[in-house]
C-alpha cells in the first residue's frame, strides 16, 4: 500500500506523453490492422494492465493472462474506438473494467454484465464531441487538484475491489474517515469537472 | 445539479470502477440510460479510470506475452451488437441483453419477473409492475433495495419516483410504494437479502410470495 501517493508524483510527470499518438495507433489498427501499431500499444499498455490487475490481489501470471486478453479485445474492437468521445487510456480502461468483470463471474455465473462503453447512442452535436474531448484535460487538470489522501481512496476505488471497510482497514483509518474522505474527494471532483460548458453555476 | 433520485456518488463511482456487483449495475445502467446527464458523470469518472490506470507504476509482463499476443491476432470480425434476449421492446437498451422469467403473481395487479441477470450471492434483479393505486405489501429489507422506474410512477414517504429516478432502500426503511399513474408502474429493482413483509397480512404472504 505504500508508495500509492508517491505513484501519483510519477503519474502526473508521464501523464501527457504520447497521448495522441496512442489515438492514433489504436486507429491504424482499425483501418489498417497494422500490427506494428498494435505492438506499440501493447508495450504501453500491457504492463499498465497488468499493474491494474495484480493491484486487486491476482497472480502475476494470471494478470500477464488478463492484459493479453484485454489487448486482443482492444484489436478486435478497435473500429468502436472514437477519439472524439475518449482518449486512448480512457477507452482501455472502459475494456479492462468490463473484462476485469467477466473474468472474475466467468466460473459461477456464465451470464453478461452490462458493459459501460464509450460510445453512447444519445444523439451527438458538435459541441457535444468538443466537450467530451475538452473534459480528458478537465480531468487530469482536476486529478492534480485533489489532495494526496483524496487521490489515494480514488485509486483504491478504481483498482481494488474492496469495500470501504476493507479500504479503512489496508489504510488503518476508521471506517468514517474513509467514507468522508471518498466522499470530499467526489464533491470535488464534481466542482472541478461538471460544470457544463456556458453554465457558471 | 440534482442530488436526489440518482445514485450516490460513491456508487457511481463503484459503478465506474467495475466493482458494483452485477444485479446493482444492471439498475444503474438502466438509470444512466433513462438519465443522459449523469451518463455524462459517469463518463468523466471513466476518463478518471483512464487517467489512473495511464499513471500506475507499470509491471513488466513476460518477455514472450507480445509474441504470444501477435501469433493470436485473428482477422478483423466484424463487431456485431448483442442480439436483445427478450422480447419486451420498450425496455431501456441495458435490460434487452438478458432472458426474463415467466411473470409470476404476486398479489392483486401485482406481477414480477426475473431478470436474468448474475446474481451477487442473495442479491438478484426482478421486474416489478405494480397496477394503478395499488400498494406493495409494506415490506422490509435486510439488505439494501435499488429501484429505477421504467414507466408510471409510484410514490413512498420520500415523495414521488417516475421514469429514470432510482431510488435506494435499506434495511430501516419500512418501505410502502403507491403506484400513482394512470398505468402500471414498472420498475427494475436489485434485492439484496430477503425482503420481509410486515403485519399479520404480510405473514399469511410470506411463505406464497417470493419475492
Amino acid at each position: 500500500m505504500h508508495g500509492m501517493v508517491s505513484d501519483i508524483g510519477l503519474a502526473r510527470a508521464g501523464a501527457v506523453s504520447g497521448d495522441v499518438d496512442h489515438d492514433r495507433l489504436i486507429q491504424a489498427v482499425a483501418r489498417d490492422r497494422d500490427r506494428e501499431a498494435f505492438a506499440a500499444l501493447f508495450d504501453h499498455f500491457a504492463p499498465r494492465l497488468k499493474a491494474y490487475l495484480m493491484r486487486s490481489g491476482a497472480p502475476p501470471a494470471a494478470a500477464d493472462d488478463f492484459a493479453q486478453d484485454a489487448m486482443l479485445t482492444v484489436w478486435r474492437k478497435a473500429e468502436l474506438f472514437d477519439p472524439a468521445r475518449a482518449r486512448a487510456a480512457t477507452w482501455i480502461f472502459t475494456i479492462a473494467r468490463n473484462r476485469r468483470i467477466d473474468a472474475l463471474r466467468r466460473d459461477s455465473r456464465p451470464l453478461p454484465v452490462p458493459e459501460i462503453s464509450l460510445s453512447a447512442s444519445d444523439p451527438e452535436r458538435p459541441d457535444d464531441l468538443l466537450e467530451a474531448r475538452q473534459d480528458e484535460g478537465r480531468v487530469r487538470a482536476a486529478l492534480r487538484d485533489l489532495k494526496p489522501d483524496q487521490i489515494e481512496v480514488i485509486q483504491m476505488a478504481f483498482f481494488q475491489d474492496l469495500t470501504h471497510a476493507e479500504v479503512a482497514q489496508s489504510l488503518a483509518l476508521p471506517l468514517g474517515t474513509v467514507k468522508s474522505r471518498i466522499r470530499n474527494a467526489m464533491i470535488k471532483l464534481r466542482e472541478l469537472l461538471d460544470q457544463p460548458v456556458g453554465d457558471p453555476s | 445539479m440534482t442530488a436526489v433520485r440518482q445514485p450516490s456518488e460513491e456508487r457511481l463511482l463503484a459503478y465506474a470502477a467495475g466493482t458494483l456487483s452485477p444485479p446493482e449495475s444492471v439498475v444503474v445502467a438502466t438509470h444512466l440510460a433513462m438519465r443522459p446527464e449523469t451518463a455524462r458523470w459517469v463518463e468523466n469518472l471513466q476518463a478518471v479510470g483512464g487517467e489512473v490506470l495511464e499513471t500506475i507504476p507499470p509491471a513488466a509482463v513476460a518477455d514472450d506475452l507480445l509474441a504470444r499476443t501477435l501469433a493470436s491476432l485473428s482477422e478483423a470480425e466484424p463487431v456485431v451488437p448483442p442480439e436483445p434476449a427478450n422480447d419486451m421492446t420498450d425496455l431501456p437498451a441495458p435490460l434487452r441483453g438478458y432472458a426474463l422469467g415467466p411473470w409470476r403473481w404476486i398479489g392483486p395487479d401485482m406481477r414480477v419477473r426475473d431478470v436474468l441477470a448474475p446474481r451477487d450471492g442473495d442479491c438478484r434483479v426482478i421486474l416489478l409492475s405494480i397496477g394503478p393505486g395499488r400498494t406493495t405489501p409494506v415490506h422490509t429489507h435486510q439488505g439494501v433495495e435499488l429501484t429505477c422506474v421504467i414507466s408510471g410512477a409510484y410514490e413512498t414517504d420520500e415523495g414521488r419516483f417516475g421514469p429514470g429516478d432510482f431510488e435506494e432502500a435499506d434495511g430501516e426503511v419500512h418501505h410502502r410504494p403507491r403506484t400513482v399513474s394512470a398505468e402500471p408502474c414498472l420498475c427494475v429493482v436489485a434485492l439484496d437479502g430477503q425482503i420481509r413483509l410486515d403485519g399479520w397480512i404480510g405473514r399469511l404472504l410470506q411463505p406464497f410470495v417470493r419475492l
